[in-house]
């Protein structure tokens, strides 16, 4: 017997908000938090435009020696992981620090910072700080959240960038179902910087206006950024301390296309595979799955595989299932898009809402699927996914439920 | 039976070892890519004949650093390993990997054709595998503009390319997923797949990981002043547990171990090195740059991992040469094992690696190896043991005895810490 394991605490900084609240709110009314790039110089660039986070008065979050060290991804994590903390109502000396643990994923991390070295350092100019260093690797803005919590559990960070906040809720759950946590902190930062920018423009994926989602007119993605964190528990503890139950998460799917390094297989099927090793894995059945948070970058070939992945799973009913694009309103936040979709499917679930996909204007008839054009709907929503797929078609799908106690 | 260690902290008793149920999970095929050998045979055979991989660095230029050494692979011809018109896409540490896995195939006997492709899983870690490829993205960006972006290195600089390279290569449609937590990523890789492996979810996951040695990493590590001699006395080199060592030399390379489940394996006949029978998990809070000081949180990961720590007879380290993680290390291991402590031989294998992100995946093969053959390769480079460091390290020759378990340990600075607890195969 599996455990069940339960969301209790979501944190989230995002372009269209920087708490969960703000950020639910702003998804519910369609907001777009495309603006123009001022967290590094756009303008060489043909676009100009990301989900930026703004208005995250990073003084009032952090003392000013702190912010001589953190990087912007780091800022981003450690506000979202506070308030995902809090809501779980979790307190540190409270709970047996050696059973709770920390898995991000993490897409482009902290290179913001190095970027500001390398910059520096190759066109000679002064002696760029080594602390900017830090943000080397991958696993800083984890650990910075372990150290400053004191969790003593299992601690990693996945990199499968697009994916790999997504995977860290699903390898998060194997930490407390092979009894080595109670709780586990999981989802991801990341924040613009240039070389993803530059890369996405490079390759012609980024749309100069907006992120246009399974609309014909679409022309890429919009580059996002901000930080997504779920706290997963064993229901068992969860209960024996009252914490609030925001949801279940059943199981997941992670495999791959094993088709192309940037482009998904075509027909579907590695979308199809992976949303069926994720209900199985979950023990759902396709007739039971309410509503779909789609990857739904808005490049050319993704949405059209990822809607004929799911026509696959799905059949008939394909076509009566919401879907939501999400990506329409905050943008493809890399490392942290799966832990952002992720604490937007949980708040679906939780509150019986159906986020919208935006700019949605001209359907395409290879794209024939119900996207929650432009308006969210009220849905009881027992059983939802959330699809995140990356580069070199390495998928995951996550399976949320409501929770109830049976 | 736990051990004393677990005795002394709170709630022992609701601790289970960790993912007991399901099949044994056993490993039936090496692949090596390092500085002491390509392949299993040569990596062995320097492996035990103490060979140091440790030379001057000569594929960039280390003028300008206080630190010339490396731990660099040899040049390999890498259209032995993989198709022409494929090398053309990667990188060379996508090639590295690539190589890797390749080797890992071949030993295991595994014949792709006969396996479900969906049954078949790689699990990855990687410290900063694509660090070159991103370097030279971005200088080109920040010469030349937007125009300067090349999207073919874009492309192979996602940490997760080495791993879908070889996805590609040999179409492995199961469980994917790369690691990148310092020096415990592949030993992340490895826990992961063991865990998915015993929860029926494949019957093989390729399982480990590596890094390369790259000019933007070397000057981040010095400029970070990770790298011997950084501070204190002796002069540059890897000598783990020495009193005199001062700080890591920088190695690269690469190692896959084949993880399969038991029936799996028996039912195509597999050769079977040696059994992986847990694994544990914990972090240290010191700081985002420091290893575990106490040792206590690398105590609780071995603690976790051997189910049954009375018959751990070898400890594969994960000693690096820093000051720091050694002396944590050898306090872990004497708070684990007690007055057993001398009865087990300890090695490190990066005195002859050089220490990198990615090495557990190299180490894995090794303890592999060890328990299949009775031997523990030597610690090279070590002369003076730090008395805070007593413990019974395989110096000069390698040390043969019976193994019935190992530990192999990964921390990291930042205070991850994963130990693997490799059994001796028995088929009952």
């Amino acid at each position: 017997m599996r455990k069940r394991v339960i969301i209790t605490g979501l944190g989230v900084v995002s372009s269209v908000g920087n708490c969960v609240p703000e950020f639910w709110n702003s998804l519910i009314d369609g907001k777009d938090g495309t603006k123009e790039i001022t967290a590094f110089d756009a303008s060489p660039y043909r676009t100009k435009k990301a989900a930026e986070v703004s208005g995250l008065n990073s003084q009032t979050h952090f003392s000013g020696r702190e912010l001589r060290r953190l990087s912007r991804c780091d800022q981003f994590g450690l506000v979202a992981f506070r308030e995902a903390w809090r809501s779980a109502r979790l307190d540190k000396d409270l709970i047996e620090k050696e059973r709770a643990g920390i898995i991000l994923g993490a897409g482009s991390g902290g290179i913001l910072s190095v970027e500001k070295y390398f910059r520096d350092f190759y066109r000679g100019r002064k002696k760029p700080s080594p602390s900017l260093l830090i943000s080397y690797s991958l696993a800083t803005t984890t650990d910075l959240i372990a150290v400053e919590s004191g969790l003593k559990g299992p601690r990693s960070t996945t990199a499968t960038v697009c994916s790999s906040s997504s995977a860290s809720i699903g390898v998060a759950y194997e930490m407390i179902q092979m009894g080595l946590a109670d709780v586990m902190v999981s989802g991801g930062s990341d924040s613009l910087c240039e070389v993803s920018y530059g890369g996405f423009s490079s390759l012609k994926l980024v749309d100069p206006e907006s992120c246009k989602p399974f609309d014909k007119r679409r022309q890429g993605l919009i580059i996002g950024e901000g930080a997504g964190i779920l706290i997963l528990e064993d229901l068992d503890h969860a209960l024996r301390r009252g914490a609030p139950v925001l949801g279940e998460f059943l199981g997941y799917g992670i495999c791959a296309d094993a088709y192309h390094l940037t482009a998904p297989e075509p027909n579907g099927e590695g979308v199809e595979r992976v949303i069926r090793a994720a209900l199985s894995h979950a023990g759902v059945s396709p007739e039971e799955v309410d509503t779909i948070n789609a990857h739904g970058t808005a490049t050319p070939f993704n949405d059209v595989a990822e809607t004929r992945g799911i026509k696959r799973v799905f059949g008939e009913r394909a076509k009566e299932i919401p879907i939501s694009g999400i990506k329409s309103m905050v943008g493809h936040c890399l490392g942290s898009a799966g832990g952002i979709e992720a604490v937007a499917t949980v708040l679906t679930i939780k509150n019986g809402v159906i986020p919208p996909t935006i700019h949605y204007e001209v359907p395409d008839p290879h794209c024939d699927l119900n996207y929650t054009p432009n308006h969210s709907i009220k849905r009881d929503v027992r059983v939802a996914l959330s699809n995140s797929f990356a580069f070199g078609g390495n998928n995951v799908c996550l399976v949320f439920k409501k929770f109830s106690s049976e | 039976m736990r051990n004393q260690f677990f005795k002394k902290t709170p709630n022992s008793e609701l601790r289970t070892p960790n993912s007991p149920r399901g099949p044994r999970i056993v490993i039936t095929g090496l692949g090596i890519v390092s500085p002491i050998g390509v392949g299993r045979e040569e990596f062995w055979k320097n492996c035990l004949m103490g060979t140091s991989g440790i030379k001057p660095v000569q594929r960039f230029d280390v003028s300008s650093y206080r630190s010339k050494l490396g731990g660099p692979l040899p040049e390999i011809d890498f259209k032995a390993f993989i198709k022409p018109a494929n090398l053309r896409r990667m990188d060379r540490i996508g090639k590295i990997m690539v190589s890797t896995v390749k080797l890992a195939l071949d030993d295991s006997g595994l014949d792709l054709g006969n396996e479900d492709p969906h049954r078949l899983g790689i699990s990855i870690g990687t410290g900063l595998g694509s660090s070159d490829t991103v370097d030279q993205f971005f200088r080109a960006l920040l010469k030349e503009g937007p125009v300067g972006a090349q999207p073919l290195l874009f492309q192979t600089a996602v940490p997760n390319a080495i791993t879908s390279h070889c996805a590609i290569e040999y179409g492995i449609k199961g469980v994917n997923i790369t690691f990148s937590h310092k020096e415990t990523s592949t030993e992340m890789a490895m826990a992961y797949a063991y865990h998915l492996l015993k929860e029926g979810r494949a019957d093989v996951i390729l399982s480990g990981g590596g890094d390369e040695l790259s000019e933007p990493l070397y000057h981040v590590y010095s400029m970070l002043g990770a790298l011997s001699p950084g501070k204190g006395k002796g002069s540059e080199g890897m000598r783990p547990f020495d009193r005199d060592r001062n700080g890591i030399v920088l190695g690269e390379g690469s190692g896959i171990i084949v993880l399969e489940t038991l029936e799996h394996a028996e039912k195509r006949g597999a050769r079977i090195y040696a059994e992986l029978g847990g694994v544990g998990l914990s972090g240290s809070t010191e700081g985002v740059l420091r290893y575990d000081r106490s040792g206590d949180s690398i105590a609780r990961a071995m603690s976790l991992a051997a189910e049954n720590p009375t018959i751990v007879d070898y400890i594969s380290a994960a000693a690096n040469s820093t000051p720091e993680l050694d002396w944590a290390e050898a306090s872990a291991i004497r708070k684990v094992f007690g007055e057993r402590t001398k009865e087990i031989s300890v090695s490190a294998f990066k005195s002859m690696l050089g220490e990198f992100d990615g090495s557990g995946g190299v180490r894995a093969c090794g303890v592999a190896l060890s328990l299949n053959q009775g031997i523990i390769p030597p610690t090279i480079g070590t002369v003076n043991i730090d008395p805070g460091c007593d413990l019974n390290v395989i110096l000069g020759s390698p040390g043969k005895i019976g193994i019935r378990s190992a530990l192999l340990n990964g921390c990291s600075n930042g205070g991850s810490n994963i130990s693997l607890w490799f059994r001796q195969y028995h088929s009952t």
